[in-house]
């Protein structure tokens, strides 16, 4: 709301397969150096919507914007293509490779000429060893380690700051604190606010409330495939978001009662 | 290649591999006496090496992208057949039958190869039913056009020496296809960037894909690789025996699937290496030929290739195990 | 005897109640896997067959296995489609005895008669056979044995390429007997499943005996894709060395032609079934017993002698 155009917005998209109605009239926007939190429960339409942002599917009626015109991706590539990149749990890593290939998939560096291209070893390693660096991760400094031996922290980080090297300029993060311990969750909470330093919009998609109260600026609950809240940050408290999230009913309760 | 360290050299894949040749050959050149590691002997496990080893990598690939091929147990044959049936049969030029016979491989590969992308089945079942189905269709062909199973044919000089001939007199120059496509395999899946996207297809499919990479076409054209090549090994070997007979090459299936295992190929998918494949098909050729130039009972060759098979690739399992709790050298450079 | 005698007139009788006045004999012959070329030998001996029969009015209906992968089940079934479909006689070898004898003995109670080829003449008693038409491994054995020691051979390689397959070792136990008796030694040499059919694989092994053993001066393979294996062999252990195969194929007859091969020990598989048949639809139509039991149709030799009339034979699809 600070008047700047924001880098991706959607406004009043529904989207339905056949007769059944995924999502209503969603209007949500991000701008560039801000989290949206994308709060839900299962089934309240969160992968739909990451998928309509990430180009898998489109919209059946509204509009999507980047930096106020309107696009239409006909695949994920071209949303790829346009800087959205979307990072699913472990995305884009891979246990039995090295950090150095698991980094350049599908854009491989190499050297030499004609049809003689040589995988360019050296310079992918000492790329990706620097890129996740630059993020904090400092325990990996060898890019011939296979994936396999990372934690799972260093992973999901490992797979943010590939898709910020390659020019992301819109995150899609889906759940990547779900499965990890709370320190490792931590690590990634700092790589989220990194890449929020360093301008990129982020799409966080989590149900940790906890989570999403330390690192976003904008908030959105998604119920049934409706935007049932829209919000700054500090503008609702911890146990109205969980109260939200599951509805209106009152598990906030239930949630201060066991912590207590 | 960077440091070659001990440590480093340890954990690549196919050091196991190695290693288990090594064991192998030190038991046989010990038991097997002279023979075994004269000139002549070492053409014997060589021969069948490079017959098997054509195959063998690219069933490799396919089982690093996670999938296999099994309907190369009826290509072989089939290919045998087709070379014999329209060079020998009917008797048209070389080329007219080498072209004719990798065609249809070409076509029984892009089946494979479509099916498998198209429909959720795994590759083994797909395959499975193209392995009857090939086998099928030749027994018919062959009968339909020749009246009997097996046929007869004299290659001229020229393709004798390009494809099913021996030189020194025991060394087949399939040999030489052997070592050639192994380095250019080595250069695809080790230095070129495609190996990079083997690899990953192997790892996770998903992933690869959302990374930009053509799984589907890539998939298929491994499909076209494998049934290609066992194809290439069954019209060459029609050539150097001068005969073809419908038959099913189940051997190959089994000993090409062993010598990737021996390799350090996972079974799973996403890890391997050609090298690896190299040393585990010499190390399965040399068990299985080794056997002859020593003096043990004949009746025990299945019990000690079965044994020595098990100790070759529980080496190579330790050494797989090593590389992969490998957590950084910790190296001050 | 006695007994075999009373049941066949049992039978014999039951089968005239039960047909009544049935013209001519409607016959179901039972084989294997048409993948074999073995089959496809049978196939036309029965088809040559079946126009004999047909020129008397009966019918022949030929039933294949699809493989030996369920290989007793399978026949049995063959057994009970033909006993369904009401036929007057089945000629079938018998290979999975314990599977096929009660079958067969309740098709033989039903009136049908049982004519066998190729395999299983010890159980002929047992399922009421009228004759058995087909070689004996170990005469056949015998006779290759003897041949090639009588053509000069001091020590005999036998190879086996399905190790501990009956009929295989049983040729091997004949040629023991056929070459000792005329002053050879035989050495047995089976080979693992993982070169089975693999020719490449096969020769390097047969060369390696070769070279390990000078005294080899004969080889004798079970089956004639081997014998392809074993010309590259005995060219490369750079002695002479004598070479015969049961079975023929075109490569071993160009090869017995052009003299690089010795030998060639053929079953006559178009005999078997030829015979089977027309001799079940006489025995049937006519009551034709022949009083030679059993009847050998092989071993047949082929060599340079007559290599020229099997060659017409083969052209024919009958050899």
């Amino acid at each position: 709301m600070s008047g700047q155009t924001p880098v991706i917005e959607l406004r009043n998209v529904d989207k339905s397969f056949g007769p059944i109605d995924v999502l209503h009239d969603i209007s949500l926007s991000v701008n560039a150096g801000e989290v949206l939190c994308l709060l839900g429960d299962n089934g309240a339409g969160k992968s739909t919507l990451i998928k309509t942002l990430a180009g898998v599917h489109r919209p059946t009626r509204g509009q999507f914007l980047m930096d106020g015109a309107e696009v239409s991706f006909e695949r994920p590539r071209d949303a790829q293509e346009k800087g959205i990149a979307t990072v699913h749990q472990f995305g884009g890593t891979f246990p039995l490779m090295t950090i150095g290939r698991s980094f350049f998939v599908g854009v491989e560096p190499t050297k030499g000429w004609g049809p003689f291209k040589v995988f360019d070893r050296k310079t992918a390693n000492a790329i990706a060893v620097k890129a996740v660096r630059d993020f904090g991760i400092t325990r990996i400094d060898d890019g011939d380690r296979l994936i396999g031996g990372l934690s799972g922290g260093e992973r999901q980080s490992l797979a943010i700051a590939r898709a910020v090297h390659f020019g992301a300029r819109v995150l899609i993060l889906d759940e990547p604190t779900a499965a990890l311990g709370v320190k490792q969750a931590s690590h990634v909470l700092r790589i989220v606010l990194e890449a929020k330093r360093r301008g990129i919009a982020v799409v966080f998609i989590t149900h940790q409330v906890t989570h999403a109260m330390a690192v976003g600026d904008q908030y959105a609950v998604l119920i049934r495939g409706r935007v049932a809240a829209n919000f700054r940050r500090g503008e609702k408290s911890r146990e109205e978001i969980t109260d939200l999230m599951a509805g209106g009913e009152a598990l906030a309760d239930l949630d201060v009662a066991m912590e207590g | 290649m960077g440091n070659l360290s001990f440590a480093s050299l340890i954990r690549r894949p196919e050091s196991g591999a190695f290693l288990g040749m090594v064991f192998v050959f030190v038991f046989f050149a010990i038991f097997g006496g002279r023979n075994f590691t004269s000139f002549a002997g070492a053409a014997s496990w060589l021969n069948v090496a490079a017959n098997l080893g054509i195959i063998a990598i690219p069933i490799g690939f396919l089982m690093i992208a996670g999938e296999l091929d099994i309907s190369i147990g009826a290509m072989v044959p089939a290919a045998s057949m087709s070379m014999g049936i329209i060079s020998g049969h009917y008797g048209l030029p070389i080329p007219v039958g080498i072209l004719m016979t990798l065609g249809f491989a070409v076509v029984i590969g892009w089946i494979n190869g479509i099916m498998v992308v198209r429909t959720a089945v795994p590759s083994l079942i797909v395959t499975m039913g193209t392995l009857f189905a090939v086998t099928g269709l030749t027994l018919f062909l062959s009968i339909l056009l020749t009246n009997t199973t097996a046929v007869a044919m004299n290659p001229p000089a020229w393709a004798k020496a390009i494809f099913g001939g021996f030189y020194f007199n025991s060394y087949q120059v399939i040999i030489v296809w052997w070592l050639g496509l192994t380095a250019l395999y080595v250069y695809f899946l080790h230095f070129s960037p495609w190996g990079n996207w083997l690899f990953a297809m192997g790892g996770d499919k998903e992933s690869a894909r959302n990374a930009g990479i053509p799984t589907t076409k890539f998939t298929i054209g491994l499909f076209i690789l494998s049934s290609v090549s066992a194809a290439f090994v069954g019209l060459c070997q029609t050539i150097l025996f001068n005969s073809a007979q419908v038959s099913t090459g189940m051997s190959f299936i089994f000993n090409a699937i062993i010598s990737v295992v021996i390799g350090g190929v996972l079974l799973t998918g996403g890890f391997g290496s050609v090298i690896g494949i190299f040393f585990g098909t010499l190390t399965f050729a040399m068990v299985n030929q080794g056997i002859y130039f020593t003096d043990f009972d004949r009746n025990l060759s299945s019990l000690i290739i079965g044994v020595m098979l098990l100790i070759a690739v529980l080496m190579n399992n330790t050494f797989r195990q090593m590389a992969l709790s490998y957590t950084g050298s910790r190296k001050k450079d | 005897m006695m007994n075999m005698r009373k049941n066949m007139l049992a039978a014999m009788l039951a089968s005239v109640a039960l047909t009544g006045a049935a013209s001519a004999a409607d016959i179901a012959v039972i084989a294997g896997s048409a993948n074999d070329a073995f089959f496809n030998r049978v196939k036309k001996g029965v088809d040559d067959a079946a126009l004999v029969v047909q020129a008397n009015g009966g019918t022949v209906n030929y039933l294949t296995t699809q493989n030996y992968d369920n290989f007793g089940p399978d026949l049995v079934q063959l057994i009970n489609t033909a006993v369904s479909q009401g036929v007057d006689g089945i000629a079938i070898p018998v290979w999975v005895a314990e599977s096929q004898v009660p079958a067969l003995k309740s098709a033989a109670d039903q009136g049908i008669k049982i004519m066998m080829y190729n395999s299983g003449a010890e159980v002929k008693e047992q399922i009421a056979g009228i004759n058995y038409f087909g070689s004996d491994e170990f005469v056949a054995g015998e006779a290759g044995g003897a041949y090639m020691a009588k053509k000069g051979a001091k020590k005999i390689l036998c190879h086996i390429h399905v190790p501990g397959a009956v009929n295989l070792e049983r040729r091997c136990d004949g040629i023991v007997a056929g070459a000792e008796a005329n002053g050879a030694t035989v050495m047995r040499l089976p080979t693992p499943a993982s070169i089975d059919s693999d020719v490449t694989g096969t020769s390097e092994a047969l060369k390696a005996e070769l070279l390990k053993d000078p005294s080899i001066d004969a080889v004798i393979t079970m089956g004639a894709w081997a014998s392809d294996a074993a010309t590259i062999a005995i060219q490369q252990a750079g002695r002479p060395v004598l070479l015969g195969t049961f079975d023929l194929s075109p490569s071993v007859l160009e090869r017995i032609k052009a003299g690089t091969q010795t030998m060639a020990i053929d079953q006559q598989p178009y005999a078997q079934a030829f015979l089977a048949t027309t001799m079940l639809a006489a025995y049937i139509d006519f009551g034709i017993d022949l009083p030679t039991d059993p009847v050998l149709t092989g071993p047949g030799i082929v060599d340079a002698g007559n290599i020229d009339a099997a060659l017409v034979g083969v052209a024919a699809g009958a050899r």
